[in-house]
């Protein structure tokens, strides 16, 4: 694919991101061949659009903005589940469990299989699952989000806001019904 | 700094989104505030488990194949 010395150079960089796009591809579309797809044709657009890449600008966020970019037009056909998360209301899990009674961490969190939490992530609408898996699993800063994403910053702000309060709700539910905690329920909520 | 103040900020110091000044003014509220402290771990402790728990490498069949179609 690469014709040049230089195109490969940019290859070899853009390969050293690989576990990132796989990683966010993989929880995006729940399904590792379609990951697989996805980051190749990723890898394949960045390699055709290499001269829109400005050198010293972040590389990883603008392979995972093409990566993204191609996932949500795969898949603006099935958008239902991109939910609003608007009305979820406030949810604090420390003080949920704290209010309940329990130790919040050792209780808790301990306790909570990674299978659950990554269930709880892949249920996230994917606009606010994709801002999750940048600042939370990749360590992206917000204005590297932003940036990925196409949005202001106050945007990855809300959207991460309101996708760990649902996060946090989907972790009290599971903690719940495996008898993890004895709770009153994640809808009596405190205000 | 009070509580409610803490509690607002705490996303973004578990972040480092904050500035130097306001982390100083967090750090010392959480060091007279065992609760806010114990929330503050709670917050970080989560992250992390988030983090850890949706790790993965790529399989190492599809790297491979990648590089030999992108070199």
């Amino acid at each position: 694919m690469a014709e040049s010395p230089a195109q490969t150079a940019f290859a070899e960089e853009a390969l050293t991101h690989l576990d990132t796009l796989y990683r966010g591809a993989l929880r995006l579309t729940r399904d590792p061949d379609q990951a697989q797809d996805l980051v190749q044709e990723a890898y394949l657009r960045a390699l055709r659009y290499q001269h829109s890449y400005q050198q010293g600008t972040n590389m990883k966020a603008w392979l995972f903005a093409i990566m993204r970019n191609l996932f949500w037009d795969r898949f603006k056909g099935s958008r239902k589940d991109d939910v609003s998360l608007d009305d979820v209301g406030e949810f604090v899990l420390y003080e949920k469990l704290r209010d309940e009674g329990a130790r919040p961490e050792a209780d808790v969190l301990d306790k909570l299989a990674a299978s659950e939490v990554v269930k709880a992530v892949e249920t996230l609408p994917p606009l606010h699952r994709e801002v999750v898996l940048l600042v939370d699993v990749e360590g992206f800063s917000y204005k590297d989000a932003a940036q990925a994403l196409g949005v202001p910053i106050g945007t990855v702000m809300s959207r991460l806001h309101r996708a760990r309060q649902q996060l946090q709700r989907s972790l009290y539910d599971y903690a719940v019904e495996s008898g993890i905690v004895r709770g009153n329920g994640s809808q009596q909520v405190r205000q | 700094m009070n509580c409610k103040d803490c509690s607002e900020k705490l996303d973004r110091f578990v972040d480092r989104e904050l500035s130097s000044t306001e982390v100083l003014e967090l750090q010392l509220h959480l060091e007279s505030c065992p609760d806010c402290q114990d929330h503050y771990e709670f917050e970080a402790h989560l992250k992390r488990l988030v983090r850890h728990s949706c790790d993965c490498d790529t399989p190492p069949a599809f790297r491979e194949k990648l590089r030999q179609l992108l070199t």
